[in-house]
Formats: C-alpha cells, structure tokens, sequence
C-alpha cells in the first residue's frame, strides 16, 4: 500500500497523509477533507466539556453535505475544527494535502483564505467599507490577484449574487438575505473549491433561504464542495449528503458508513 | 482615488465612529499641544534671552570705582584683551512717588547717551536720549513711579530739596542686575537715565566724573577664566591711574541676569513635559484598547478571509498613524497660539526681548517624533493582542485560553446582595475591565497629582517667602546721609509716638578675595546687633552670629553654590572697604537664593569697630509698637520717622518699609508662581480629556448591555444611576490616587526649583485648594463624561441598540 506523506509546516519533518476511509457508493478520487478521531474538549469553570468525541469523517470533491444536529450536537464546533479556526483536543484534520491541526495560527490565516470560502449564519460583513471592497478584501489580503483584476472579479461575483447595482453600498443599507450573498461573494473571492456555510440560513426568512440555496446548487454544479451546517430539515433532504451529530459523534451518515 | 480595501477600511473607521475618533484625536492633540507649548516655551524663552541680551552689547566686565576722571576709557582700551570700554556715572536718589512716599532710583548718565556703545537700551515709548531736565525710566519699576511719559517727576537732591524732571521717554534696559551682587534685576531700584547736565543741575558733585568702567573683551566672552584675567588687568591699569576701586564683576555676553530663573522654569517645564508626555501615551493606549476591543470581531472577519497578523496589525497601527497625524495638524498650530503669547507675557516679568512668534523647528519635531511614536508605541500593545486572538475567540467573544473566571474582587462584588441591584451592576462594571480600568487611574491620578502639586509648590514658595519675612522683620528701615551716633538717633527716632525699639546698623559693601589674591563677586554685609532679635535667620547649617563673636561671618546659600567646598570653620577673605580681612564662617543661611545675591551678616560690634565707627551708624530699623501693621502703616510710620529726623537736621536718604523690602526680595517668585498656574491648568486639561475619553468608552462599549437592560424594564434614570456611580467611583479613586501621588510630584517640582533657584532642596509645602479643585474638577468631569454618551445610549431603541457592532 502506497502511503503519501507532506511535510510538517512546523517542524519540515515528514508527516503521512491518512489513508481514506472505506469509500462510500459512487465516490471517486482521493477525499479533499479528512477528519481522524477528532476531539475537541473545552474548559469551563466546571470541568472540561467534550464538543466533539472521536469524529472520523471523509469528504470527496464535488460533494454538497449538510450537518444536522441540535444545538449542542457539535456541529459548528465541528466546522470551526475543519476550517481552522479552532484547533482539535486529538486528532487529526486534512484538507487536501493540508494537516490543518498541526498549523500556526498565522499560516492558518493565509491558506484558509487561498484554500476557503466560509459563510456564517451573522454574515460578518465589514461594516465599514462598501459591499465590492468586502469582497475584494480577501483578495487583498491573500495577493492571488493584481489590484485591477480584484476589482473586476469582485464585480463579477457581485453580479453572480445579482448585487452589482449595489456594490458602493454599505452592508447596513441593504437586506439580510443581501447580506449573506455578499458574504457567499465574499467567500468566492479567492476561488476557494471547498466553500463552508455555518447556518447559512438560519436568520433569513424561507423565500431568501431558497435564494441562498440556489446560488449554493449553482455552486456544486460548477464543481464546488460545499459542507452545510442547517437545523432546516427541508434543506438538508435536498443535500446529496446529510451528516447527523448527536452529542459530539456522526450519529448517521446518508452516505453510510 | 481608487485604495485598497485595506485602506478604505483604516479611513472608514477613522470616519465612521465620530465620537470615538475625537475622543482619540483629542487625546493625542493634547498631549501634542502640550509637548509643542513646552517645547516652544523651553527653545525660545532662553534663546530671545540670551540673544537680545547679547545684542545690546553688554559689558563682560564692570568696574566700580570712586569718582574718578583719570585714566581715560581711551587708555584703558589698550589693555590686552579690551575691546571697548565705555565710562558710567551711577547716582543713587530718591524720586517723590506720592506727598510722603518715595521710592529709591538710580540715575545713569554717560557722556553721549544718544550713542551708547555698550549695554544699549531698547525704546518702547516716547523719546530717547532725554534732553536737559528730562529723564527716561526702564519700564519694569516704571509703575512703581507713578508717572507716565509727559508727567514731571520730582527727584530728591543731595540737600534734600526737590528738583522736577519731566519723563520723556521709557526703555527697556535688559543689563538690569547685572552686576548688582546683592540684588539683581527684582531687587534693583527704578532705573532713570539723564545727562550729565541734568546730573550736574540735580546738585550731584562732580557730575563729569565716572563710577563705573563698563569693558567688553576681545576673545572668547564665554570663558570665565579668561574674563577674571582681563579683568584683573583693568583692575591694575586703573589702580596704577590711582583710581580706588571698589568692586570689579565679569559675565559673558550671553548670559541674561535672570537666565537663572529661566534656568527654574525650564526644569520644571521638563517635569511637567515628561508626565505629559507619559499621560498622553496612557490615554492613547486606554483609548486604542477599547478600538480593539470593539473591532475584535472585525478581526476573526480579516482572519477568516485570509489576513496573517502582521496585516491586521498593519492596519491598526496605520490607522493609529493617521489619528497621530490629524492629531499632529490640529495641535501643531494651536501650541505656539499659546505657547507665544505666554513667552509675551513673561518678557517684562523677567526682563527679555520677544522676537516675535516664528516657526520652532525643535518644537515641530518633538511634535512630528511624538505625534508618530506615542499612538504608534501606545497602540502596539492591544494591537498585537488583538491581533494574535484567534478567530474564535474573535467571533464567539470567548476566550478558550482565559476561560471567564471570578477572582476575588468578582466574587466579593457578587456577595453585595444587600445592596442595590444596580449598585452592584455599577460596581462590577467599573471593575470588569480591570486593565482599562488600570490605565484610566494611572491618567487620572498623574493628570491630578500633578495639577494637585503645582498649588502646593506654589505654597512651598509662599512659604519660603513667609520664612524670608524673618529677615525682614524691622517696620521701617531708614538710611542717613552719613554715620551718626546710634544713641543720638535712637532716642530721637523713640520720640515719634508708636515706636516700639530702634537699632542701629552697619552696611559694608564687599567683595570675596580668592585663592589666588583677584577679587571676586561683591557681597551686601549687614552687621545687626550681635543679638538682635529683628532677624530669625533660616540656618542651613552651622550657626548664627552670637554676642562675643569677632570676625565671624554668617553666608547665604548662594556662597554654597559658588563655592561648594567652603564649609563652616573655613576662613574667607573679604575686602571691606578697600582692607583685605579674613572671617571665619560660622554659618550657612538660606534666603532668596539667587533673586537675593550674596549676602552675609556679621555682628555691628565687630563691623563698627573695623570701620573705625563704634557706636555709630548709618542704618536704623525701627519697631512699631503695634505687630503687624500693613505696608501703609508701615509707610505712615516711617514718614512720621523721617519727618521727625528732618526736624531735627537729619537727612534721610531713603526710607523703605519692611513689607516693600520682601516684596523687592521676593518679586522672582511672583513670576514662577504665575507660570506654575498656567502648567495646572495644561495638566487639568489634560487630565480631563482622559477621564472624558475613558467614561465615554466605558459606556460607549456598554451598548448593547444598556440596550438588555431597557429591553428588561430598566428606565432611563435606573440607567444613568448606574453610569453615573461608574464615573463617580472612578473619579473619587483616582482623586484618592492623585491625592497620595502629589506628595512625591510636588516635593519633586519643588526640589527642581529650589535647587535652581537656591541650589539646595526646598521646603514641603501643603494646598488644600489643589486637593478641593481637583476633587469637583475630576466629579464634574464623571458626570459629564458619563453622562452625554450614557444619554446618547438610551436615546436609541433597543433594536438598534441589539444590534450595535
């Protein structure tokens, strides 16, 4: 068997890439995300209290997967352990070829920009500055691409999120279903292929949440993965893949495992 | 103009919260404005001081003499080192200021006053030269005249009748105490200058002789030693003319006679700089704590998208560049709009030119440095600390590494249940952040300690002007054209009904004979009665003068600090009356330092018979009957004295009150006084801004709580009891604080100027007016710092109170 190894971003030692787990029906390829017994334990003035106990869960490109769960269950926590930004207690996290867990805070920052899209249910939009410098300020800040070239792409996905006409607004004079296509905009910036969404819908009323919904299909058609945390049920039938959490543990995997 | 997102972010904070911004821009601006009107006052004072100065040509060395007529100036110019030499008549009278008052006056006349080559004077008003019959008067003393330009003024002849002179003129004379050993510029009479005719007419005897040799030397006038040789040179050349000399001084050509006080201002200024300076840095980092504090969130947004912490930290400490910039533009004009006309001001109280307002380089980069450094070093900390939070903690606003936990304060304040609900909020709230609350009471309590402690240096200088008064203590002091016998006037002067005790005493004019046989600076000897109880001297070690005492000599501070190894027991020469005598130093006194001169007393006793005058006098201290009378008391008294002593043939040359000798002897303290008010109210403003910045933050950062509490039922009134016990409770700790810090402050502002001014370290003094007006100063402030933003929050609905960022 061929084991795969990257080097640690720490220490330059050698470290082996895990093996996939047993491949569901109709995957194909190597997984863009891998979990292995992730835990993730936090201290309170009562003792330590386990978010997450053990998760091993792998993701193929192209997939659409929504994590249901209630509150408590784990969920974002899960999504912040996969996204960086938060570490796990044990374990280990992989996107691509990536040990998300064993890497700094600062380079942490840097490739979840190059390599993330993240979308939150509070949309996190930058007050202060107009709707096209939000999506431009990743660009910015990653130098993927030339100043000119920034501006034009973050008109681009404005217009994709149908928002062009407003694109010299601030974030508080428009909606809130507004706000959160900015922020799937925002998200694309750097053309991420792994796009994360925290509850994307969870403060729009059902009509915004079938838009948002629509933009993310249009997405995965366009061959991106996206990785939905929901309460809507009604949502997470229409995913491909639906990931279940009860007390910290994958309680049900559509897929099957 | 197209920026970069970054940019635009930097601007738009800057833009967007107004109120924070001005809160952070008035807390750099003043303390920019504060360094700039210190820097300004610091660079510019002693340099106009010494420049104009030294633009009047001023003598490097004066030579005073008995009358003389030989040795023309001509010949003296050829001694080696003298570049010009300029000859002086000097005549001390009195000029008639009211039907019984006079004031002393000294007349100075040359040979061609229109073309007066060295020490030149400066006109402000009406004409110069005087002609016949005119005299000009130095603008200082000018009030003391009563005259104004046009008026006549009588002056006293040597046989007591009066002669008019009209005053056509005032200058401004900056060689003012120049020479003058015990005296200097605050204790020297009013300054008139007339011609030698005018002289001649106002019966002063031989009106063409000279008494003073003013000389200006080739080489460096910088060079002490250099100046004590030539000196001595003329000092020889004229005694080989047989002219008698009686003292002979040096000073450099830049050297101001009141640079010394300067010199005590400047060491206070930097006092003050440097807590300003330090208090600004705190305001700013309490202020940019709470930037970041609020922009946290921001930050997890900036992470999340890709942004490394040397890019968050960038645009913090650019944004913080930018409030030290827009703070650099509004204080850097505004300090010399205050920094000058206090310059202004203080021209006629220490006697200097101002050239004017005009751009201080120094000043301006102290500005620039400052305006870069402090929000920038300020900043760094809460920068880097907002900076390297995790995207987590960012977003979430819990920290996993710090997870929330009560510590003691917490849980005593918890324990409050008797108390008031809202009490208990108020106290958690003022304690919650502890770090800001920190840095809010280090401001405060330096900003008030130092406001406290100028009232009480300036009592510790009110003080040491109570302590000189002990020198002072006679009602009139009266001088008699010659020497008479003491129990001759005694009995007299004790027929005028009122007089309690009368002494004679002798006066000596000297000067110190140094190590090497030159003579040095002169010194005022007064000899009272060996136990005479009109002076309680200040000792500073050593004794005072005893009966039985021969050549013992008792020396003010100023001989400590000219001559530090002398100690008591040491012998001093002295030329006393053109006798070398040595004295031996019984003690140390302290008077008005520098302001005074050297002085010395010695015992009459001893003095008389030196002098070959036992039994006589020619100065005599008078005693009312009555304790503490007033300065016109003290005059009435005196003039019922001298009209006596007139009936009686006895001509009274001057005629000066008690009152009026202290206040002479303490003038100098006036001007530090005043200029120690002017720093309080800099401190308080400065001090003010901080509480005002701090409360504001506090409550502008409590929003959204303020928006839970009125979505729970809390009126407004419950509100603003709580805001307001927060300002309160801040402002009564840190008056508390300040109150504690103004001992050190104040015994450190006093030391800087008494060692300045005395060259010893001062006396402790107490204000409770500093203490009360820092109290309703620092409680007025809670209330209006806390109030306007805590009315401006619960002006807003709770919906846009929720939902405040």
């Amino acid at each position: 068997m061929l084991i795969q190894t990257v080097q640690n971003s720490r220490n330059g030692r050698a470290i082996a890439l895990p093996q996939p787990l047993p491949c569901p029906p109709g995957c194909s390829g190597e997984p863009l995300i891998r979990l292995r017994k992730v835990v993730k334990r936090y201290r309170t003035p009562a003792g330590d209290f386990p978010a997450l106990k053990g998760i091993d869960l792998d993701v193929y490109p192209g997939e659409f997967v929504g994590i249901i769960g209630r509150s408590g269950a784990g969920k974002t926590t899960l999504v912040n352990v996969l996204t960086g930004v938060d570490h796990p207690s044990e374990g280990e996290v992989w996107i691509g070829d990536v040990p998300v867990h064993s890497l700094s805070e600062n380079r942490l920052a840097l490739w979840r920009g190059r390599t993330l899209g993240i979308i939150y249910q509070s949309f996190y939009l930058m007050p202060s500055i107009s709707l096209l410098h939000n999506v431009m300020l990743p660009m910015d800040v990653c130098g993927l691409y030339r100043r000119g070239q920034s501006e034009q792409r973050a008109m681009e996905l404005l217009r994709m999120v149908e928002l062009e006409d407003h694109a010299h607004k601030l974030p508080s004079a428009i909606s809130g279903g507004q706000q959160q296509r900015v922020a799937i905009a925002r998200a694309l910036a750097n053309d991420p292929d792994l796009l994360v969404a925290d509850e994307p819908t969870g403060r729009l009323d059902s009509g915004t949440a079938e838009t948002i919904f629509e933009v993310f299909s249009r997405l995965i058609e366009q061959g991106k993965t996206i990785l939905m945390v929901t309460h809507d049920l009604s949502l997470a039938s229409r995913v491909r893949r639906v990931i279940r959490l009860v007390d910290g543990q994958i309680a049900e995997d559509s897929n099957g495992l | 103009m197209r920026l970069r997102p970054r940019l635009q972010k930097v601007l738009s904070d800057l833009a967007g919260n107004r109120q924070r911004s001005l809160l952070v821009l008035a807390s750099i601006a003043v303390g920019l404005f504060a360094i700039g009107v210190i820097t300004t006052i610091y660079v510019v004072g002693p340099d106009d001081m010494r420049s104009g100065y030294a633009a009047t040509n001023p003598p490097n060395i004066a030579v005073q003499a008995l009358l003389f007529d030989r040795c023309a100036p001509e010949h003296i110019a050829q001694t080696p080192g003298v570049r010009q030499v300029e000859a002086v008549r000097y005549a001390s009278t009195r000029l008639q200021t009211g039907p019984n008052d006079w004031a002393a006056i000294d007349l100075r006349t040359a040979k061609d006053l229109a073309n007066l080559q060295i020490g030149t004077v400066t006109v402000v008003n009406g004409k110069w030269p005087p002609g016949e019959r005119e005299i000009v008067i130095d603008q200082y003393k000018l009030p003391d005249t009563n005259a104004e330009v046009g008026d006549m003024i009588e002056l006293e002849t040597p046989s007591g009748k009066t002669k008019a002179v009209r005053l056509v003129g005032v200058i401004q004379d900056l060689g003012i105490g120049a020479f003058r050993g015990a005296g200097g510029f605050f204790n020297a009479p009013i300054q008139g200058f007339v011609t030698q005719e005018t002289l001649e007419w106002l019966e002063q005897p031989q009106p063409k002789r000279y008494n003073t040799l003013l000389l200006t030397v080739q080489g460096d006038d910088q060079d002490e030693v250099y100046l004590e040789s030539v000196a001595q040179q003329v000092r020889e050349e004229l005694e080989r003319c047989n002219v008698q000399v009686i003292s002979v001084a040096t000073r450099s050509s830049t050297e101001h006679p009141n640079l010394f006080l300067s010199q005590a201002i400047l060491a206070v200024l930097l006092v003050i700089g440097l807590l300003v300076a330090f208090l600004s840095g705190f305001l700013i980092t309490n202020t940019l704590q709470a930037i970041m504090n609020q922009q946290v969130q921001q930050i997890g947004i900036l992470k999340t998208v890709g942004a490394r912490r040397y890019q968050v930290m960038g645009i913090y400490l650019l944004l913080s560049l930018l409030f030290g910039a827009l703070a650099f533009v509004i204080a850097a004009p505004l300090a010399p709009q205050v920094a000058f006309p206090v310059i202004d001001f203080l021209t006629v109280q220490m006697n200097y030119i101002f050239y004017g307002p005009r751009l201080v380089p120094e000043a301006v980069i102290a500005q620039a440095v400052l305006a870069v450094l402090l929000p920038v070093s300020a900043a760094l900390l809460p920068v880097w600390q907002g900076a390297n939070i995790s995207v987590q903690e960012a977003l979430s606003g819990l920290s996993q590494r710090n997870p929330p936990n009560q510590g003691w304060l917490d849980r005593k304040l918890s324990g409050l249940r008797r108390r008031s609900l809202l009490l208990v909020v108020s106290l958690r709230n003022t304690f919650r952040r502890k770090g800001r609350l920190l840095l809010t009471l280090v401001t405060l309590t330096l900003g008030g300690a130092v406001f406290i402690a100028t009232f009480s240096v300036r009592v510790s200088l009110l003080d040491y002007v109570n302590q000189i008064v002990q020198y002072f203590l006679a009602d009139v002091n009266i001088t008699l054209d010659r020497a008479y016998r003491i129990e001759e006037i005694e009995g007299l002067i004790r027929q005028v009904p009122g007089v309690k005790q009368v002494e004679g005493w002798m006066f000596a004019r000297t000067e110190i004979v140094l190590a090497d046989g030159s003579v040095g600076e002169s010194v005022s000897l007064l000899a009272p009665p060996a136990a005479s109880p009109l002076v309680k001297p200040i000792l500073v070690a050593g004794r005072w003068l005893q009966p039985g005492d021969r050549n013992a000599i008792a020396l003010s501070e100023l001989f400590k600090d000219a001559f530090p190894d002398l100690e008591v027991g040491d012998t001093l020469r002295l030329r006393v009356e053109d006798k070398e005598t040595d004295w031996v130093v019984v003690g140390f006194f302290q008077l008005a330092g520098k302001v005074s001169g050297y002085s010395a007393y010695t015992s009459y006793e001893y003095l008389s018979e030196l002098l070959n005058q036992p039994g006589r006098a020619v100065a005599f201290r008078v005693v009312s009957q009555s304790p503490n009378l007033n300065n016109l008391e003290q005059e009435a008294l005196g003039q019922a004295v001298e009209a006596h002593l007139s009936r009686n043939g006895i001509r009274v040359v001057d005629m000066t009150t008690g009152k009026h000798l202290l206040k002479t002897a303490t003038d100098g303290f006036d001007v530090l006084t005043s200029f120690l008010l002017f720093l309080a109210i800099l401190t308080a403003l400065t001090g003010s801004i901080g509480l005002t910045g701090a409360m504001s933050l506090n409550v502008m950062e409590r929003t959204r709580e303020i928006g839970i509490l009125r979505a729970i039922g809390a009126s407004d009134k419950a509100l603003m009891r709580i805001v307001l016990t927060e300002g309160a409770l801040i402002g009564m700790m840190s008056w508390v604080l300040s109150s504690l810090a103004a001992f050190p402050i104040s015994e450190l502002m006093s030391d800087s100027i008494s060692q300045s001014m005395f060259g010893g370290p001062a006396n402790f003094g107490f204000s409770p007016i500093g203490y009360v007006l820092w109290l309703v100063a620092v409680s007025a402030l809670a209330v209006v710092a806390s109030v306007m933003p805590a009315r401006n929050a619960t002006r807003l609905t709770i919906r846009e109170v929720l939902s405040y960022e």
